[in-house]
């Protein structure tokens, strides 16, 4: 472990510094890189904008529906926000590195691990989690199918595997064997219920089909 | 996690800019499936952290006539999801598909995966602090090595984990870099460093340089590729070895072969003497296992990972066969 | 000299018997015949709340003021401690206290040193940072091998790195060899698992007064709290631990750990609450394994399959523990007359090992069950036949005390029917290519009777409500769900009518949820309130209706005259006669005596290997055990999945790999240290022998949690073996050790 200075407080205010300032090198790269980003089509006329650098950085996340305002540490994991400053301790850390899964959320609809996403980066996304997949009182489908199927045995994965599982059956109505297999195999059940979630993902896929009909 | 500032840039320059002032207290943050365990794990400290997602225009598949043009800041699932990768590189497919998993493939990019650095369990932990960040040795060597390189290594025992880097490679693939000084391009047969080279990097960039894109060239007629990769269990593994193949077929023949493995070296390993050995011969599978095998004659295991060097010539002959 | 003294040094073994003045068995207790909710498939009571999200694990609890705790953790596998100065961290902003954890000499990389608690995560660890340590740095030894090498450093302060663990003698083994007609030994390894729960472990503590409440992340309430007591020197009275849901524990959180000691300490310091939650580093290393095992087995054996004689010879390390013996199976499980058993300790400079999921059992099963399938192989018999051939009814090897029931039978013929064992090659490896398909078998034996003197309570409200109270605990196996059950079938309720209280030390007795003892112990004892309940219910009733209390049944919520089933009186107009709210006390007791209980399987399995990469894929497993009454086949299943898939996983992935001159385990992480994935994951079979056991206890049900973990990674390396014609030998099977096993046997032929 290594030692750092104390820090007898953090800064808590956006800075937009002109972090190119002073740097030569820098402005001609800028000058440079306008002709070369314009040519290619990208972001055109932004290159005189400094760019912004945050300490804390404003962000308006849409959690399950609501609109939350806060401000953040560019650490601060979209994990960390949920769980801690949001209280919605549904969504699970278990190895904090995006080996598990656990702690799996919908970000703008697609399954992402929250433990390796920055909460600044989700500014003015949609998040989905555990908590806000039972629409109107109602169960998911998924949910209630691992409570039908009994997939699952501590339950501390399972918020993840409902996640990723929704994500499939949203993207593929009828997900093949294999299908299922693939899309939770970045979720780990360490109680070993495989069988029973990749059951229960079926069954609610069938549910969710024929109730289409 | 240690603190860090987050510049959200809005050009490659102003990221490139942002590099170069960081004085290597900057880092770039594409899918952040990399860089935040290294954050995490405190065996990086980056003072600026310059998000590369704020830039459009750096996440596209387009096809014209000096190849396929991937934007470095694809998402590996778009890569591995594409109908026309997988029509005209079906290895490419089948390498990206393969990446980690689900969510990993969906947050991280192509110039991450190119980019990421290493796996090996004394560089992912901050107390061993061994060659690669600084120290004077590297634990590997003596210590616990199974998943280590066999081939062209010495000072420094990882292997280059990327899926997409042999594959790419293979399919002679050239990158877009950018920089102040503008861009250049080069192979990615190229861009990686060994050891030797630069023990605290992995590739030839720049300070202040942004991988921003990769062409591949389209195939001709009668070109195969595949991608072979060989874990310890099913899923989200990296590979123990891996093997991409791509040539130009006539019958089971090919004209031009180019073998890239993985998980055998510190960089995407090219298995020059199988190549030599097999161009334009019948491809059968004792003469591919020869040329594999005399291919990894050079391959010096240290005590825990001779198995690899077997493996190898398995995995390549398989992949090889898969063409012809 | 071990760790902190966790309160649970008991072995399973231990915990089993019964407690003083446990009451008496009844001579015949368990009913015949099925039950309307007992047995069946039954959902989890509580299971909408874990879907949602909505179940509370420690790691989630938040309280007004929290502060979170790191803990600082020994750098080296050995040291003294030359100087410790906590005061730089406690000048930190934001750091509200820091307790020294140790004094002394430190035995193992990750033993806590100090403890700090600061208002957020992020500030705490900065703290630990800030901690001012001088080590002297002192030789160690973190491997079997090296701990027993000449001049190695003597590891406990007071005895050889080397020490007897078990011995054990039956017969004449000399005797025995003598009349063999054929000797065969071999050697099996076992490598250190980490048993790697998905939730970390984690404690939450808050101090009322002189009254100390924590939540923690335990398998056993109890016992947390007899060791809070113990090690602050309080009242147990004035100690409360709670535990609502717990993310996965398989033995790791048995007892007292000393993070939660520090939580305890800060929260007293601070006069805040404290939290702290392990990471998954510290949860790899700090925590606990299963040991390491090389065991040799020799034995005689005559043409037909008839063992003579086995010597038994186990080597076991579980660093600063004393590893496991694992001699039980083969104590048991086969007649064998002549029985030498010799079992030591290596120890090591790594934290001490803890139990996991059936400890000792699964390492001797994977030796004796695997060396069984070579035996028959040379014997040139179906490996079936052979275990039949010595198949026992009475323990001891058949010279002991008789079996109050043996499915095992049972569970040969529905295993190997099901499998289709007939399909195996006769002669192991002898299938052609380079894709080799096997099937093999191994067989189970463990306790699992659960333990006499376990209490449960049970509350009928006037208004008609019921509730259940048990000290017991739900670590994923569905313990509430099986307590409601029993509730309603004895009252004539529905589970979801029953309100389940346990995870709270307040509530009365039961043992840790492990060994597979909570269905067994905790089942008995609500069935036994139950019973009281439904009888004075009954008599109340029976009052009212003026009909005598014996023409009375209980079912449909409703107490009816069984002679003219119209004239009822509805559950909750029996339960306001109560005219208060009335609590029946509820006790396991005792079993029929003269006899003994264990619960039996078999598993087989069907793999394929590729014996150019040694990749093992495993293609489906059949598990059949007798546990007695299945209690709940829902959750019962669950067991037996998650048992033979762990069991997969350790067979083929898992190995806490110690650097050993860095005293250091290099994998501790979730992607290093490899556990199985969906894509590993078999078709799996349970099937259960149901045998009821009406002498045990008044269900007839024994324990789960253990037996389809234990032959679990030896049926796996035993089918390997059939489709290479070559045992393994040693977990896990990586592609390195196949293809060096099929070396030895291109050696041998």
């Amino acid at each position: 472990m290594e030692n750092s200075s104390i820090k007898k407080k953090r800064k808590k205010t956006v800075t937009r510094r002109a972090f190119i300032k002073g740097m030569g090198g820098g402005a001609i790269g800028a000058t440079l890189a306008a002709g070369l980003l314009g040519r290619d089509g990208l972001t055109p006329g932004g290159q005189n904008v400094e760019p912004a650098v945050f300490e804390a950085k404003p962000i308006t996340l849409t959690v399950n529906g609501k609109t939350v305002r806060l401000e953040v540490e560019p650490r601060e994991t979209l994990l960390h926000v949920l769980r801690e400053r949001l209280r919605l301790p549904g969504t699970k850390r278990t190895c904090d590195r995006g080996e598990c899964g656990a702690c799996t959320v919908l970000l703008d609809g697609k399954p992402v691990y929250s433990c390796m996403t920055l909460a600044a980066r989700a500014d003015r996304r949609q998040v989905r989690t555990i908590e806000g997949l039972a629409a109107g009182g109602n169960l998911h489908p998924l949910q209630q199918a691992f409570i039908d199927k009994d997939a699952y045995q501590c339950g501390f994965c399972t918020p993840g595997f409902i996640m990723a599982g929704a994500a499939l059956l949203e993207a593929n109505p009828s997900p093949s064997g294999d299908q299922i297999k693939a899309a939770l195999s970045g979720n780990i059940c360490r109680c070993g219920n495989y069988q029973k979630i990749h059951e229960a993902v079926a069954a609610a896929s069938e549910r969710m089909r024929s109730g289409l009909k | 996690m240690k603190n860090f500032k987050l510049a959200e840039p809005k050009t490659l320059s102003q990221a490139s800019a942002l590099l170069a002032g960081g004085n290597g207290r900057a880092a770039l943050l594409a899918g952040g499936t990399d860089l935040l365990g290294e954050i995490k794990e405190g065996i990086r400290l980056p003072e600026t952290v310059v998000d590369l997602m704020t830039i459009s225009g750096l996440s596209f598949i387009r096809q014209d006539p000096a190849g396929l043009r991937l934007g470095a800041l694809t998402a590996v699932a778009e890569l591995a999801e594409d109908a026309a990768v997988g029509r005209l590189f079906p290895g490419l497919s089948q390498a990206a598909r393969s990446v980690a998993s689900p969510q990993l493939r969906r947050m991280g990019t192509l110039g991450g995966n190119l980019c990421q650095r290493p796996r090996c369990w004394y560089y992912r932990t901050a107390e061993t602090v061994c060659r690669k960040k600084g120290g004077s040795k590297c634990f590997a060597s003596n210590g616990r090595n199974r998943y280590h390189a066999v081939l062209g290594s010495g000072l420094c025992h990882i292997v280059y984990p990327s899926d997409l880097a042999p594959m790419l490679m293979a399919l002679q693939a050239r990158l877009t870099l950018f920089s102040a000084q503008g861009e250049r391009t080069i192979p990615l047969a190229e861009f990686y460093a060994l050891p030797s080279v630069n023990i605290q990097r992995e590739n030839m960039l720049g300070q202040d340089e942004i991988l921003k894109e990769v062409v591949v060239p389209l195939p001709g007629p009668g070109a195969k590729s595949a991608y072979l990769k060989f874990k310890e269990r099913g899923a989200w593994d990296f590979a123990l070895v891996s093997a991409a193949a791509a040539g130009t077929f006539s019958g089971r023949s090919a004209s031009s072969l180019h073998i890239v493995m993985g998980g055998l070296a510190p960089v995407p390993w090219r298995m020059r003497e199988a190549e030599e050995a097999l161009r334009g011969k019948k491809l059968n599978e004792d003469l591919v296992r020869r040329a594999a095998k005399a291919s990894l004659q050079e391959a010096k295991p240290l005590e825990e990972n001779a198995y690899k060097v077997e493996l190898a010539e398995v995995i390549l002959s398989r992949a090889v066969m898969s063409l012809g | 000299m071990r760790d902190l003294d966790t309160g649970d040094s008991l072995t399973y073994k231990e915990q089993g018997q019964p407690l003083p003045g446990a009451k008496p068995a009844a001579s015949v207790q368990a009913p015949a015949g099925t039950f309307k909710y007992i047995g069946g498939y039954l959902p989890r009571v509580d299971g909408e709340r874990v879907v949602t999200g909505a179940a509370e694990y420690t790691q989630d609890l938040q309280l007004e003021g929290m502060l979170f705790a790191k803990i600082l953790r020994s750098p080296h596998a050995c040291a003294e401690i030359v100087a410790l100065d906590l005061s730089p961290a406690l000048a930190l902003d934001g750091v509200k206290a820091a307790v020294r954890l140790k004094e002394g000499r430190l035995n193992y990389l990750g033993e806590p040193v100090a403890a700090v608690a600061a208002q957020d995560e992020a500030t705490a660890e900065e703290a630990l940072d800030l901690i001012k340590v001088e080590y002297k740095e002192l030789p160690f030894v973190v491997s079997e091998d090296a701990s027993q090498a000449e001049g190695a450093p003597q590891v406990l302060p007071d005895g050889p790195n080397v020490q007897k663990l078990n011995e054990l003698t039956r017969g004449d083994v000399d005797k025995g060899f003598r009349e063999a007609d054929l000797l065969l030994e071999r050697t099996y390894r076992t490598s250190w698992e980490v048993h790697q729960p998905a939730e970390t472990h984690a404690s939450l503590a808050l101090w009322e007064g002189d009254s100390l409440t924590v939540w923690d992340s335990t398998q056993a309430v109890h016992s947390v709290r007899d060791g809070l007591a113990r090690a602050l020197k309080m009242p147990a009275a004035k100690v409360r631990v709670i535990k609502k849901y717990m993310g996965g524990g398989f033995g790791s959180k048995l007892g007292l750990n000393d993070h939660t000691l520090a939580a305890a300490l800060l929260a007293h310091q601070a006069r805040r609450p404290v939290k702290v939650v392990l990471s998954r580093k510290e949860n790899s290393y700090c925590v606990g394994f299963r040991p390491s095992n090389r065991i040799t087995i020799k034995a005689g054996v005559k043409k037909d399959g008839t063992l003579t004689a086995v010597h038994f010879k186990n080597l076991t390390c579980g660093g600063l523990g004393r590893g496991d013996d694992c001699a039980d199976p083969l104590v048991d499980l086969y007649r064998c007359p002549n029985l030498k058993v010799e079992e030591y300790s290596v120890f090591a400079h790594t934290c001490s090992n803890r139990p996991t999921r059936a400890p000792g059992h699964t390492q001797g099963t994977f030796a004796l069950e695997g060396f069984l399938e070579e035996l028959a192989a040379e014997l040139g018999m179906d490996p079936l036949e052979l275990r039949l051939r010595n198949y026992t009814t009475k323990n001891q090897g058949d010279t002991g005390t008789p079996y109050s029931t043996k499915g095992l039978e049972q569970c040969y013929r529905l295993g190997s029917e099901k499998i289709g064992w007939q399909r195996r090659n006769k002669k192991p490896g002898q299938a052609a290519g380079r894709t080799k398909r096997g099937l093999g078998m191994a067989s189970q034996i463990w306790p699992g009777a659960g333990v006499p003197g376990t209490l449960a309570d049970l509350y009928v409200y006037p208004d008609g409500s019921v509730e259940v109270q048990c000290g017991t605990q739900d670590i994923g196996c569905g313990t509430r769900t099986f307590m409601a059950a029993i509730a309603a079938e004895t009252l004539g309720l529905e589970p979801k009518d029953i309100i389940i209280k346990i995870g709270d030390s307040d509530y009365p007795w039961a043992p840790s949820s492990g060994g597979s003892l909570t269905a067994p112990s905790v089942g008995p004892a609500v069935r036994d309130a139950a019973l009281k309940a439904v009888e004075q219910l009954k008599q109340l009733a029976a009052k009212k209706l003026n009909i005598p209390a014996g023409q009375i049944t209980a079912a449909e919520k409703k107490f009816s005259n069984s002679q003219n089933p119209a004239q009822a009186l509805s559950f909750a107009e029996a339960a306001h006669e109560l005219r208060r709210e009335t609590v029946f006390h509820g006790e396991r007791a005792l079993w029929a005596p003269g006899f003994d209980y264990q619960t039996f399987g078999a598993q087989f399995a069907e793999v394929e290997v590729d014996t150019e990469t040694g990749r093992i894929r495993v293609l489906r497993v059949v598990a059949a055990h007798d546990i007695g009454r299945v209690l709940n086949r829902q959750t019962a299943e669950s067991q037996v999945l998650g048992g033979v898939l762990q069991g997969l996983s350790a067979a083929l992935f898992e190995q806490k790999t110690m650097d050993t001159s860095l005293g250091r385990m290099v994998n501790a992480n979730l992607h290093d240290y490899k556990v199985a994935t969906i894509e590993d994951c078999p078709e799996i079979i349970p099937l259960f022998a149901d045998v009821v056991d009406e002498r045990l206890n008044n269900l007839g049900n024994k324990g789960l949690g253990e037996p389809p973990r234990i032959p679990s990674s030896a049926v796996i390396a035993n089918a390997v073996f059939n489709a290479i014609g070559v045992h393994v030998g040693e977990i896990p099977m990586t592609p390195d050790k196949v293809l060096q096993a099929l070396k030895r046997r291109e050696g041998r032929s």
